[in-house]
């Protein structure tokens, strides 16, 4: 298993290096570039601009040469401040920065400046994790739990109204918009009936920004109060996302239901005696679960990519609303940075249902 | 938008080693008995009939395409005409004058000419959407299935960097650096990015096929290769591929929205179900529910319309579905 | 002598008592109709033979005759709609099987009465181990424990000659050979010593030189533990070798029943006949197959008459008309107006010379 992990892993380099292109390519071939946005950021000095564009090999004029070379400073190969693959100390600038190496670049973890905001994008995105985070993984939850529920329930009942009705329920919500959802939420249960707030992850008037220094300290004051207005900030995004998921994914768990439930082995069970019960929940429940579990694996990148739409409704300042922003300003080296992770994310994730399917069913047996 | 169900269920063992015994029997049996042979696209078409939901999607997207086409023709559009409004906002829904059902914006336009006139938008975005990424990973997925070997693996790598990169993001950044405001350029980065999902699904299905006899036969007959990818087996992998296609048409339909509704995609000066989404947000708090309302309900109602004729055509087409 | 039991025809007023104590399995007239979208099929119709303690029964017939169905219904592991038990009685050790309870049912399945099916991959769940599943069944029914439960998993895979029962024991069924997971699967059967073993088909998913051992295993595990055994197969090959008696069904009847010697060597019905002598064999070297022309019934249009009579070679005047059943038969264990005056028929036609191309070996 462990040979099959490592394979796999290095199989992916090449991926990763498509993807690392691929990011830098569209954010080169797109209109005007970081050197021109730069300018328009009224804190930036023009010392700033200039180490900027000195530490990124951003050439005035781009040559095929300077492509290359900006390519590769920005991957971290090359160090664009002694102007060659040697870092200051004189190592090989590709090595991190404790063997003598550079620090600049993806390789040691450097995803540029965000032109907006004059700032690392990899503290930028840093700090918009959690919000994404507790969006995503409570939605994610709710949604799975819930669609195992339906699913399984629907596929024992096979036909009932109950089933009947799950059936026509995830049809429809399968289909809705997530965005046009949300802002029908937001416009009844907010500003109609007042229920929950429309948008943001804290009130303002009562909590400083979410995730910033003093945030943390007003928390700590009273956690409870703070926990309870990100609960109810978090109500409405969470429903929306929920119910659009839940209805693939119980229809998932149905089909995998029903298969298991008509297989020969169930017929060997209930031949042996065994109460109704356990031959569903013993028997076919388990080996239903094997496809469910892959899939909800391979849905994983969602936890940070997924809810670009919903963050944008609700102004949740998580990492897609981030996104959006970049996207607005352009902020080149953000998006890139953004891309860049995401994607490796994926493909992280990938890796990691086959490794769990792998786990859970005896029949595989990756050699 | 998540994945799609798993296909057909089986039916139970004993009945179902009954049925398909008698089944077998009614067209070998010695007396006379009057058979109606049907090829296997009228068998199709009848069990497409038997989805009512599929019926009911097929009847509202006709009605869609007819009023996109035609509605505008009758009733043109011109954006410089602003009657005015009586309520601060926009006039909310009125059957006086008729033009106002669905209410007006707050510059007094009529909302039910605004889901006309968009309707155009998502319908031409969708439609052309599917039929370019469907071309392509067709064509893409054919080539890679069948040809096998390096060929494959080169296009496979290819398919699996776009997989990788999250849907949404590339198709913002597309729709906002490269595109130009309007529905053509929208409608050539959609088809460019829609087609890897379709075309994993045709290598696979191609993998699978080219294994079968009549390939074999085909070959052994001389026609070429190119020839047997797509007059011989592709036909035979019709079905997962027109559900994909439908479903390609979804979501296109709601992406368009979704990057106009940012301002990324049809200009905020156009027309389109998502640009009536976007303006229409600041006027929410002001009351006016229905601006947002029928344009989304619109688009809503079409992309429901569209996953059900695809899931009618998931059953009608899967031969093994014996429902 | 034939230890079968032929049901008497039972006009309405007879009273529906259960069969002497020496008779472990009786099915009374059983009929289990399956309520399809196209009719109403026949599957099993009118149904009747028993089996005394110890004693073993061949059920044999091709594809689709409801030789399978019968178990199935004597078990009760049918879906009830779409399949409907019409009338009849399973009577085994003196209750009608047809009136109990689920719960009562459950209490009978694996037990008292188990079942070895046909496909021995799938009728294993791949995800626990042999043992897991052998286990389930003496946990439950006898109440032992989990490590108990393990102890007498061993002691079955050992008694199927099964060699390292330990190992194995903690296999997964597709690390298994095809005719292992078939001993597996008897052993599963075996370990709560049940009164009666149904194995339907149990060779036939397997290559010709393991269905010998299993047949014998078969054997050889009835005799030890002194079960009955139902023994459903289409392939007479296979009754010739294991069991005392047979019953032939075809398109849900029994058309002829009688000890395995009587009715190979000596077979009255044509459709047992027919079947005998479509078994290639050295006797007909060179010569062409017989087969018993047109195909299997259609169970949605059975003929009117007798359900044999369009593939019958013998076919006179009462066969198109009247339905003979073997209730009503005289001699009682073949269903044909061959044997059975029919009424206002002429004389039977003569039958054809038989040359026994079965030899039953010593038993």
């Amino acid at each position: 298993m462990t040979k099959y992990i490592v394979r796999r892993a290095l199989g992916l380099i090449p991926l990763l290096l498509g993807i690392v292109i691929i990011s830098f390519a569209l954010m080169k071939l797109a209109p005007g570039g970081p050197e021109r946005q730069f300018n328009q950021n009224p804190r930036v000095t023009e010392a700033q601009i200039d180490a900027w564009l000195t530490r990124w090999c951003l050439e005035r004029e781009p040559t095929p040469i300077g492509i290359l070379r900006e390519f590769s400073g920005w991957m971290g190969l090359y160090n664009c401040d002694t102007e060659s693959f040697l870092s200051e100390s004189g190592g090989l600038n590709v090595l991190p920065a404790f063997l003598g190496g550079g620090d600049n670049g993806i390789l040691h973890g450097d995803l540029g400046i965000s032109i907006v905001n004059a700032r690392p994008v990899t503290d930028l995105i840093l700090e918009r994790v959690p919000a994404t985070l507790i969006l995503t993984s409570v939605a994610l939850f709710l949604w799975v739990t819930f669609a195992v529920l339906l699913g399984v329930v629907a596929a024992v009942k096979r036909y009932s109204a109950f089933d009947q009705s799950v059936t026509f329920f995830a049809y429809v919500f399968y289909s809705l918009p997530t965005f046009w959802l949300g802002l029908m939420f937001i416009f009844v249960f907010a500003v109609t009936l007042h229920w929950f707030p429309a948008q943001g992850i804290v009130s303002p008037r009562d909590w400083p920004p979410f995730n910033t220094p003093q945030y943390w300290e007003a928390f700590g004051e009273d956690p409870i109060a703070a926990i309870t207005d990100i609960g109810r900030h978090l109500i409405l995004p969470v429903t929306v996302l929920v119910l659009v998921n839940i209805a693939g994914d119980s229809r998932f768990v149905r089909a995998s239901m029903l298969e298991a439930l008509n297989q020969d082995y169930v017929r060997t069970a209930r031949a042996k005696g065994l109460p109704r019960r356990s031959v569903i929940m013993k028997h076919s429940f388990r080996n239903a679960m094997l496809p469910v579990v892959t899939n909800v694996a391979l849905e994983l990148p969602f936890l940070f990519s997924g809810a670009i739409v919903t963050e944008t409704i609700f102004s949740w300042a998580g990492m897609g609303l981030l996104f959006i922003e970049g996207v607005n300003a352009r902020d080149y080296f953000l998006l890139m940075g953004l891309i860049l992770i995401t994607s490796v994310l994926v493909i992280v994730f990938n890796l990691v249902a086959d490794v769990v399917y792998a786990v859970v069913d005896p029949r595989i047996r990756y050699d | 938008m998540a994945e799609t169900a798993h296909p057909a269920e089986p039916l139970h063992g004993e009945l179902a080693q009954v049925a398909e015994i008698a089944a077998e029997e009614a067209g070998t049996q010695d007396f006379e008995v009057a058979l109606e042979s049907l090829n296997q696209w009228q068998l199709a078409w009848r069990r497409y009939k038997r989805h009512r939901l599929a019926l009911i999607g097929s009847f509202f997207l006709m009605s869609m395409i007819a009023v996109a086409v035609v509605g505008p023709i009758i009733w043109p559009y011109n954006p410089n005409d602003i009657p005015g409004v009586t309520t601060p906002g926009g006039d909310p829904p009125t059957l006086n004058p008729i033009e106002n059902i669905f209410g007006t914006d707050f510059g007094g336009r009529s909302v039910l000419q605004m889901v006309i006139v968009g309707a155009r938008i998502s319908v031409a975005v969708g439609l052309f959407t599917m039929l370019i990424a469907t071309t392509i990973g067709v064509t893409v997925g054919a080539l890679a299935g069948f040809a096998g070997g390096r060929l494959d693996g080169v296009l496979m790598r290819f398919v699996d960097l776009m997989l990788a990169i999250p849907f949404l993001f590339v198709i913002l950044v597309a729709a906002r650096f490269f595109g130009g405001g309007d529905p053509v350029t929208l409608i050539v980065i959609f088809g460019l990015l829609f087609w890897p999902g379709l075309s994993r699904l045709v290598r696979a299905l191609y993998l699978s096929l080219r294994e079968q006899e009549f390939v074999q036969a085909a070959r052994a007959v001389g026609v070429s290769d190119l020839r047997i990818t797509f007059r011989h087996i592709l036909p035979n992998a019709l079905g997962p591929i027109v559900v994909s296609a439908t479903l390609i048409m979804a979501g296109a339909i709601v992406t368009e929205a979704f990057v106009s509704f940012l301002n990324f995609g049809i200009r905020a000066t156009d027309v389109s179900w998502g640009n009536a989404l976007s303006n229409s947000k600041g006027y929410l708090l002001q009351g006016n529910w229905w601006w947002p309302f029928f344009p989304g309900m619109a688009l809503a109602l079409t992309v429901i319309a569209v996953n059900f004729i695809g899931d009618g055509l998931r059953d009608a087409l899967d031969p093994r579905s014996k429902e | 002598m034939s230890s079968v039991i032929t049901a008497t025809a039972a006009p309405a007023a007879a009273p529906n008592l259960p069969p002497p104590a020496d008779t472990l399995l009786e099915v009374r007239d059983l009929r289990t109709y399956f309520h399809v979208m196209d009719g109403t099929v026949r599957a099993v119709d009118g149904v009747s033979y028993s089996i005394k303690r110890g004693q073993t029964l061949g059920i044999v017939g091709e594809s689709g005759c409801g030789k399978s169905v019968t178990a199935l219904t004597v078990m009760r592991l049918l879906d009830i709609p779409p399949a409907e038990i019409a009338s009849g009685s399973v009577w085994f050790k003196g209750r009608d099987l047809l009136t109990y309870t689920d719960e009562q049912m459950r209490l009978v399945r694996g037990n008292e009465i188990s079942m070895i099916f046909q496909e021995p991959m799938t009728s294993l769940n791949p995800v626990y181990t042999i043992g897991d599943q052998i286990s389930e069944g003496v946990v439950l029914h006898q109440k032992l424990s989990k490590k108990a439960g393990l102890e007498k998993a061993i002691e079955s895979l050992r008694l199927v000659g099964i060699n390292n029962p330990e190992r194995r024991v903690k296999q997964y069924p597709h690390e298994m050979s095809g005719g292992m997971r078939q001993r597996a699967m008897i052993a599963m059967a075996l370990s709560c010593d049940p009164d009666l073993i149904i194995a339907d088909e149990p060779t036939t998913a397997l290559d010709v030189t393991i269905q010998a051992q299993i047949l014998e295993l078969i054997r050889k595990v009835q005799d030890e533990t002194g079960a009955a055994l139902m023994l459903i197969t289409h392939d007479l090959g296979v009754v010739a070798e294991t069991v005392q008696d047979v019953v032939v069904m075809y398109a849900g009847r029994v058309v002829e029943q009688g000890s395995v010697d009587e009715v190979l060597l000596a077979p009255k019905h044509p459709y047992t006949e027919g079947l005998i002598e479509s078994i290639p064999s050295k006797g007909k070297r060179g010569q062409r197959l017989n087969v018993i022309k047109g195909t299997v019934a259609n169970p949605f249009n059975l003929p009117k008459g007798c359900n044999f009579m369009p593939r019958c070679p013998y076919a006179f005047d009462p066969c198109p008309a009247h339905d003979p059943r073997i209730g009503d038969a005289s001699p009682p264990d073949v269903a044909c107006w061959l044997y059975t005056r029919a009424p206002g028929a002429g004389p039977p036609p003569k039958l054809r010379p038989r040359v026994p191309a079965l030899e039953v070996g010593p038993s």
